[in-house]
């Protein structure tokens, strides 16, 4: 398990534990909120995760209580990252986070399930 | 519960003292009005919230269809006296208090208006919201929780001074914050194609701002105190408190900024009265109301359904005014956007949830936006309009094939001077009704401002004629004459108005006039002292009190009204005409603090009422007060004094007015033009009833589309008119002031009297000579006031809400249980 932190001084960051199931990288983020002044240091370590190779990535919001638009971008900008070959799915999102998601339509581009468990499962189902 | 809580006077003393201490913190003795008012209010909130539950239990169970009103203004004035009376509580309130030594009306002094609202328009959601409970009917009031009302209005050297209102600080006890329903709402940003998987495009709206809506509920008792409604107001808080990276670095107000920006959305009411602002944060506001309102719909619709397939039988949304228009394209956008529906399955679902009523034919107050400026707000709702318009063309295409110049006129975009969003067009074609407010604006409005859109669908327009609640207008207000009403023909009239017809044969009982005229005189003494302390002046109650009280505006005439009384007072004084009685002539109203004119009117009413007041060759048989900062509390002691009601819009131009059945209903013959639901009043209490003079709107409509009307030959032939323009104009009313009021003339000249008040004049002045004349009849006057009173019982809003709810809502009442 890595938790990670980090990032320029001042910037406020967001915590982020990262654990390995069967091939697929579970992201769970441990701060409430994923904002303007958190979604940079967040999209840099996802993406950092991606350029080391993880194509297959879990990102857990059971405690996250609101995203901005920074930070659905930076949920965007790894989505793009991964590619063709790459899969991101969401789990543990509550109401008002969902309702954003419904906004940018992001429900029907992102695989969202309820538990790390089914999204775990459906992640790894699709082959290494 | 309600037993345990009790109605008696006992258990409402109890309760009282009980938040005295509890919610308080305070002993008895050491409370002042203020407090009796906060504990009285909690202790009736206490039995309004168990009904409310109750009342809510017994919609979900029935799975009742859902009326929300949503409207940009909601004029509530003060709740306490509604509430005690609506609960049937008033005499167990006063006796409860009386037990604790303290005086109900000066607690009732305490409360604050909540002046959510401008005129007519927000008066209207507040009695509808009235009716609505009242008839047992699942409707809800959605507004926005202004934390500034409509401003104070003082008098400084006679101009109209505005100062702030912050109703708030008294409002608190009656409304229920609903933090755990805040909802996320953005604004900005942009729209960005993404493609998935499928290689199926989605248009993303992206990098917003969030403003949350925090729901304020405030509940409704509908008379009997059986069904208790909400009207659910929202206020704009930030996302975050405040950016705690900028307040890192010690930057605290910076870090403040976005809170501030946020909170601003519902900081303050626009004070315009039919004149759009124009102003992107008037926008932000009307877009603010709609996604709240349609999140709050929406997710109340799916605790109980699974898809929304019944969206519409289950959902009613009124637009009140083109205000939330935007409602429109965001249930599209929500349909579409969030929940995947098909384009064409999204847009019958939201024709056939929404609804949509125009109050006004008035150019300056029909609402466009710049095509620019939505784009800029609201970068994914723009992009859904452009598609409406485009489906929506097609259909005119098809109905009028070839015709660019009517797919122009009906375009939901202005495409020249400059690119501009049509509202009513938008909520025309987005909706399945639309209703003018009363029979003569339906018709202009069908043939005039919107004909393309009746010719294309006659079978959407409908007139639905406004009213009035009689529980407050009467019930609160007048309770002497509801109390008379009730002892000749019962109670019944509270809920159902046409009861009132059975006051017709008492129109020639010599007591019952006499008990009407003694009542009449008690009102008049109440606004005397309103008017001695509020406006300086003294007057009397056996004075005729002629009154007009509503927003200041060009179309409304006050101006026709001074002219008459200058004339009036100019026979005093130089030809030694007296009349045969006291007159009082009253103001009332506020003007939009950026409207010159009115501004100007409001000055020279003063002024010249300063002049009329204070001049001993008119013996005080004539004043002229402007009674300041007109509000809801203030009218309720207004209209009941009212012997004439001055209704003198130029015809063609009210679209219903609504001050006019208030003053009938308190027994005031009326002085006004065929205009707007006047037509209607005339037809109801009879020609012999009421007093109408002036140009039809026909008539107007004739010399505006020949170009005929020249004032200046007015002005030359009437030497009535002449001698009034020149004292008005002149400098004997600002001696100190020197041409103060020489605008007036060129005003009119200017403008072509575009208001017709010179064409008007004659006519005018003589049918008031006959008002004076009929009011020397003592006996037959009272009995003209009571036939008033005995037919003006289908201008409820009882019955304009039967009518929407039969006719565009399909909703039905949920009756409680016996």
């Amino acid at each position: 398990m890595e938790n990670v932190q980090g990032g320029q001084k001042g910037v406020y960051c967001v915590n982020v534990e990262f654990v390995e199931h069967n091939g697929v990288l579970v992201a769970f983020v441990l701060a409430d909120q994923i904002d303007a002044s958190s979604a940079g240091s967040f999209r840099d370590n996802i993406l950092g995760k991606i350029e080391n190779g993880y194509k297959r990535i879990v990102l857990d919001l059971t405690k996250v209580d609101f995203i901005d638009s920074s930070g659905l971008g930076a949920i965007i900008s790894a989505l793009k990252r991964l590619g063709e070959d790459g899969d991101l799915a969401i789990c543990g999102v509550n109401e008002p986070v969902m309702s954003l998601f419904r906004l940018t339509r992001m429900n029907r581009i992102f695989n969202i399930f309820d538990t790390q468990e089914e999204a775990v499962a459906a992640l790894g189902t699709k082959g290494s | 519960m309600l037993r345990e809580l009790g109605c008696d006077p006992p258990s409402l003393k109890n309760d009282i003292v009980r938040h005295i201490r509890l919610s308080l913190g305070k002993r008895p003795r050491d409370c002042s009005e203020r407090d009796y008012y906060l504990a009285l209010s909690y202790a009736l909130r206490d039995r309004m919230l168990e009904r409310m539950l109750e009342t809510e239990d017994r919609y979900t169970t029935a799975d009742a269809k859902r009326l929300y009103y949503l409207s940009m203004e909601f004029l509530i004035g003060r709740s306490l006296g509604n509430n005690m009376i609506n609960l049937e509580l008033f005499d167990a309130c006063k006796e409860a208090l009386t037990a604790l030594g303290v005086d109900l009306e000066e607690v009732r002094e305490q409360e604050v208006d909540a002046g959510l609202g401008n005129g007519g328009l927000g008066r209207l959601a507040a009695c509808f919201i009235d009716s609505l409970a009242s008839l047992h009917m699942p409707g809800f009031g959605y507004g926005i929780h202004y934390e500034f009302g409509l401003f104070k209005q003082i008098f400084d050297n006679g101009w109209q001074k505005e100062k702030p209102d912050h109703w708030l600080d008294e409002w608190t006890p009656l409304e229920l914050p609903r933090p755990d329903q805040a909802c996320y709402i953005p604004v900005y940003g942009r729209v960005e194609d993404f493609t998935d998987h499928t290689g199926r495009s989605h248009p993303m709206w992206l990098d917003w701002n969030i403003i949350v809506g925090v729901p304020y509920d405030i509940p409704i008792v509908g008379y009997a105190g059986q069904t208790v409604n909400y009207l659910r107001l929202f206020a704009a808080r930030p996302s975050t408190e405040f950016d705690i990276s900028i307040f890192n670095t010690g930057d605290y107000f910076r870090a403040l900024e976005q809170k501030i920006e946020s909170e601003k959305i519902s900081k303050i009411l626009y004070p315009s009265d039919t004149f759009r602002e124009g102003k992107e944060l008037r926008l932000l506001q009307e877009y603010f109301l709609v996604a709240c309102s349609l999140r709050d719909i929406v997710r109340r619709y799916l605790t109980s359904h699974n898809d929304f397939s019944e969206f519409p039988s289950k959902v009613a949304i009124q637009l009140n005014d083109t205000h939330p228009a935007l409602a429109v394209a965001e249930l599209m956008r929500i349909l579409v956007d969030e929940y995947a529906l098909n384009w064409n399955k999204a847009f019958e679902l939201t024709r056939k949830t929404l609804a949509y009523t125009n109050h006004t034919l008035l150019p300056e107050a029909l609402e466009t936006w710049p095509v620019d400026l939505l784009e800029h707000i609201l970068p994914r709702h723009m992009q859904i309009i452009y598609d409406i318009n485009a489906f929506f063309l097609l259909e005119v295409e098809k109905k009028w094939p070839g015709n660019p110049h009517r797919k122009s006129r009906m375009s939901l975009i202005q495409e020249t001077p400059d690119r501009m969003v049509r509202m009513a067009h938008l909520a025309i074609v987005g909706s399945h009704a639309t209703n003018g407010v009363s029979v003569l604006h339906t018709e202009l409005l069908k043939s005039s401002v919107v004909s393309d859109f009746n010719d294309l669908w006659p079978e959407r327009f409908s007139s639905k004629t406004n009213g009035i609640t009689q529980r407050r207008w009467l019930l609160k207000s007048n309770p002497q004459l509801a109390d008379l009403i009730t002892q000749a023909v019962g109670p019944k009239w509270i809920t159902d108005l046409e009861r009132l017809h059975e006051l017709e044969p008492l129109s020639n009982d010599t007591g019952f006039q006499d008990a009407f005229w003694e009542i009449k005189r008690k009102n008049k003494q109440r606004l005397c002292a309103l008017i001695s302390e509020t406006a300086w002046v003294e007057t009397i109650p056996d004075a005729l009190f002629d009154i007009q009280a509503k927003r200041i505006h060009e179309y409304k005439r006050q101006l026709l009204f001074l002219m008459a009384i200058v004339y009036e007072y100019l026979q005093l004084i130089e030809d030694d005409i007296c009349p045969p009685f006291a007159k009082t002539y009253v103001f009332a109203g506020k003007a939009a603090p950026g409207y010159t004119v009115a501004k100007r009117l409001i000055k020279l009413i003063n002024t010249v009422g300063q002049t009329i007041n204070t001049d001993p060759r008119t013996k005080g048989m004539i004043k002229l007060v402007f009674v300041p900062d007109y509000r809801v509390s203030v009218a309720e002691k207004i209209i009941p004094a009212a012997d004439v009601s001055e209704q003198i819009s130029t015809a063609g131009k009210e679209a219903s007015g609504t001050g006019n059945m208030k003053f009938a209903l308190n027994g005031a013959l009326t002085l006004g033009t065929l205009d707007g639901a006047n037509i209607e009043i005339q037809e109801e209490v009879g020609k012999d009833n009421i007093f109408i003079f002036g140009l039809t709107s026909s008539e107007i409509a004739e010399y505006q589309r020949t170009g005929t009307y020249n004032p200046h030959i007015v002005y030359e032939n009437d030497d009535k008119l002449r001698r009034v323009l020149n004292a008005l104009s002149s400098d004997r009313f600002c001696p100190h002031d020197p041409g103060l009021f020489n605008w007036l003339i060129p005003y009119l000249m200017d403008s072509n009297d575009q208001y017709f008040h010179l064409a008007d004049f004659a006519a005018y002045i003589q049918t008031r000579e006959q008002i004076a004349q009929a009011y020397s009849q003592t006996r037959d006057w009272t009995r003209k006031a009571i036939l008033n009173i005995a037919r003006i019982g289908r201008f409820s809003s009882d019955r304009t809400i039967q009518e929407y709810a039969r006719e565009i809502w399909d909703l039905h009442p949920v009756q409680p249980r016996v």
